[in-house]
């Protein structure tokens, strides 16, 4: 008797809830962001989530209304992360979404906390391939998007790099970690695809006195060249180990090792042959406009990993959240991000006169081009980007970009590796 | 409100579990006195255990076997029970501070081998889709995560209960006797050694458990649910509960992971916005003030240990004198 009215009771608890969503449409409009604050590169890319926040607020808000952002940290802890995602669904009735960065903690959100609430998720920077397999199996419901290259674009790019350079024997480097590994066995892939020989594939973990055993090995290979897959920090040990054992300067590096931190810690003499690879398009001006502001906000360069996608993360899901309206679902907000990067759109910068023109545009049901940090970024079916590539050589005065691959031609560098 | 108590039974649904793997400690720590620094490695072997059992099939990991729920539940308390054999063969003839590092360095090595046999744990991605039990059984998510709740808080009251009739009993007071003083224990033909290596395998395989309704709950396990943090977090909340008390243990369970999760939740809501970008670290400082604070005025935890003396006479029958 007194369960079947506690049933009754959570039933019509429950049919509650589904009704309340909707007719919410309070101003500020509320959204989550839950990255690793207090870690030390979880910081700054935090900092470029709030001050997009801050240039939308002086845009004119979210359907004419301020945005709120709730910044939680995860402490790179799941069971902390999930929490804090938890707390801001449910208690702060956010439909917008914005991290996490590891992707140990950003997929148990996604699967236990934003997709059973119909909220949607955006990521700057996990990149495991882990998801885009949950999303092809429908498990996301179109509420995931993530604004940071996968590993399967950034390992073809690698693989292209080393071919056009004429490399036959590579040895690769990667970090141990969900990054790394799915880096290492997409490259071995790639590699052998394109027809490079792979002598040996490294893992590299975090914080060790040495890496003489590891760079030991490698060398037993012979290789021409080694592909780097690192971080700055164990990069530059790897990197000096390697070289002062008799290891090639011949290396092919990833976006992650762009840092003048790598270039004067292993020094400029021993990087001449040193190509780095990196997924987006800085040729725009939009990415141009992107540094500059970001220097005159925080006075310094964006050189930290993943800046420029947590900007245009945070852009793209406020656009798009503009442009279905205060008091939008998750959902809806996900189905205008196409509106948001249609490439046939009208283009519209990442400045805050860029962000009034898109969403003037938004309102009267246009769709505009944004044209981010990034370049200008789209997604597939799977919430993954795309984005054109480029490849770039470290200098004595700083970090030179030298060929721009376009877009068609790393998709289609990409089909030829199946 | 109804938001509320959402969150309020996904907290209690998390803190339970803690509490369950806070009880797991407290019988090796605060009954046995094995300092058991390797909490996170039997928590990991029972959420991988499980996955390994009852997880979807997929090209990419071991196991996958898409086993029935109580097998996979079993089979996971019974690995987190076979590390802590294994392990406690090997390492119990040493002493508390000796054995502590031993066992850290124990969680350690199963972390690094999570990490990297991919074959075997899908390696740093982890392992995902574990099947939530009886989610057929619900219309919406909302019933479902107040009864899994509700199945929750019965395991943690049946291991609660089961551990106070446990070292209620004359077993309890010989696992105590040997805390105290392992020759005087010896001299009374005691096989302390293995009494040892029983209160580790047992206290193992429950907080093994809390690893199995961890994975039940996030469907997900990483190596980075591994991490050491998870050790610390267990034993701050065993420490600011009450070592050698069950109901400190769950106390603190609930304490501990209420101020983990509140502070970050209140800093959000009411540090000015200049402020937030710090609340990670602030909310760190701020946990280990709580710790510092309590080993430093109240080092015996905000319950602290009760020892029930047998009397004769005037205690009530069947209460502990009866069993002895």
């Amino acid at each position: 008797m007194k369960t079947k009215y506690l049933r009754q009771l959570v039933i019509a608890a429950a049919l509650t809830v589904g009704g309340a969503s909707v007719a919410a449409a309070d101003c500020p409009v509320k959204v989550g962001v839950a990255l690793p604050t207090s870690v030390d590169w979880g910081k700054p890319i935090a900092e470029t989530a709030l001050w997009v926040a801050d240039m939308i607020n002086e845009a004119g808000g979210v359907d004419g209304c301020p945005v709120e952002t709730i910044l939680r940290d995860t402490q790179v802890d799941a069971k902390v992360g999930v929490d804090a995602a938890k707390a801001m669904v449910d208690l702060d009735k956010v439909q917008l979404m914005m991290g996490a960065v590891s992707s140990g903690v950003t997929l148990p959100i996604l699967t236990s906390v934003t997709v059973p609430a119909g909220v949607m998720q955006i990521s700057c920077c996990s990149s495991s391939t882990r998801i885009t397999g949950l999303a092809e199996e429908g498990s996301t419901k179109g509420l995931w998007f993530r604004t940071f290259a996968t590993s399967n674009v950034q390992s073809a790019v690698l693989t292209k790099l080393a071919k056009d350079a004429g490399y036959g024997k590579v040895t690769v480097f990667y970090k141990n970690d969900d990054w790394g590994q799915d880096m290492a066995s997409l490259l071995d892939n790639a590699l052998k695809a394109s027809g490079i020989e792979v002598a040996a594939s490294i893992a590299i973990t975090d914080n060790q006195p040495s890496y003489r055993a590891e760079v030991t090995e490698a060398l037993g290979g012979n290789p021409d060249a080694v592909i780097l897959a690192l971080y700055p920090k164990e990069g530059i040990a790897v990197t000096r180990e390697w070289i002062s054992l008799g290891g090639t300067t011949k290396m092919v590096g990833a976006n992650s090792l762009r840092s003048e931190e790598f270039r004067d810690a292993v020094g400029m003499q021993y990087l001449g042959d040193f190509i780095g690879a990196d997924t987006s398009s800085p040729r725009t001006a939009s990415a141009s406009a992107f540094v500059e502001a970001y220097k005159a906000k925080f006075g310094g360069e964006p050189s930290g990993p993943g800046l420029p996608n947590s900007f245009d993360a945070a852009a793209i899901s406020l656009l798009a959240y503009h442009a279905a309206g205060n008091g939008a679902t998750g959902a809806e907000i996900a189905a205008k991000v196409p509106m948001v990067t249609d490439p046939a759109g009208e283009p519209v910068d990442a400045n805050v006169e860029g962000f009034k023109k898109a969403m003037a545009l938004l309102s009267e049901g246009k769709s505009v081009s944004f044209q981010g940090g990034t370049g200008a970024v789209t997604f597939d079916a799977n919430g993954d980007v795309s984005a054109p590539a480029v490849s770039w050589v470290f200098t004595e005065t700083g970090i030179d970009e030298r060929q721009y691959i376009p877009l068609e031609e790393v998709n289609a560098f990409i089909q030829s590796l199946n | 409100m109804i938001g509320i108590i959402s969150y309020l039974a996904f907290f209690g649904t998390v803190a339970s579990i803690l509490a369950i793997a806070v009880l797991g400690l407290n019988l090796q720590w605060g009954n046995t006195g094995l300092f058991n620094g390797g909490v996170a490695a039997f928590f990991g072997a029972g959420a991988y255990g499980a996955m390994m059992l009852g997880g979807p099939a997929d090209p990419l990991q071991f196991g996958a076997f898409e086993l029935p729920y109580t097998i996979a539940f079993a089979g996971g308390i019974f690995l987190a029970a076979l590390v802590a054999w294994a392990v406690g063969l090997l390492t119990l003839r040493l002493r508390h501070d000796y054995l502590a590092i031993a066992t850290f360095g124990v969680a350690v090595a199963l972390e690094a081998v999570a990490r990297n046999a991919e074959w075997l744990t899908g390696g740093a991605k982890g392992m995902r889709g574990f099947p939530r039990p009886f989610e057929g059984l619900f219309e919406d998510q909302f019933t479902y995560n107040l009864a899994f709740l509700a199945f929750v808080v019965l395991i943690l009251i049946a291991v609660y209960v089961g551990l106070e009739r446990l070292v209620r009993s004359p077993y309890g007071r010989v696992l105590r006797a040997i805390r105290e003083d392992e020759i005087a224990a010896r001299s009374l033909g005691k096989n302390a050694t293995r009494l040892r290596l029983e209160a580790f395998v047992l206290g193992s395989a429950i907080i093994g458990a809390a690893g199995v309704l961890y994975v039940s709950f996030y469907a997900f396990i990483s190596p980075q649910d591994m991490a050491p943090i998870l050790t610390f977090q267990i034993w701050a909340m065993l420490i600011v509960g009450g070592a050698g008390n069950n109901r400190g243990a769950v106390l603190g369970a609930f304490l501990i992971w209420g101020a983990w999760t509140s502070s970050g939740f209140l800093l959000a809501k009411f540090a000015p916005t200049a402020v937030q970008i710090y609340t990670g670290p602030i909310q760190y400082i701020m946990i280990g003030s709580v710790i510092v604070g309590m080993l430093l005025w109240r080092p015996q935890g905000l319950l602290p240990e009760r020892i029930e003396r047998t009397k004769t006479g005037n205690e009530a029958p069947g209460k502990t004198a009866s069993q002895g």
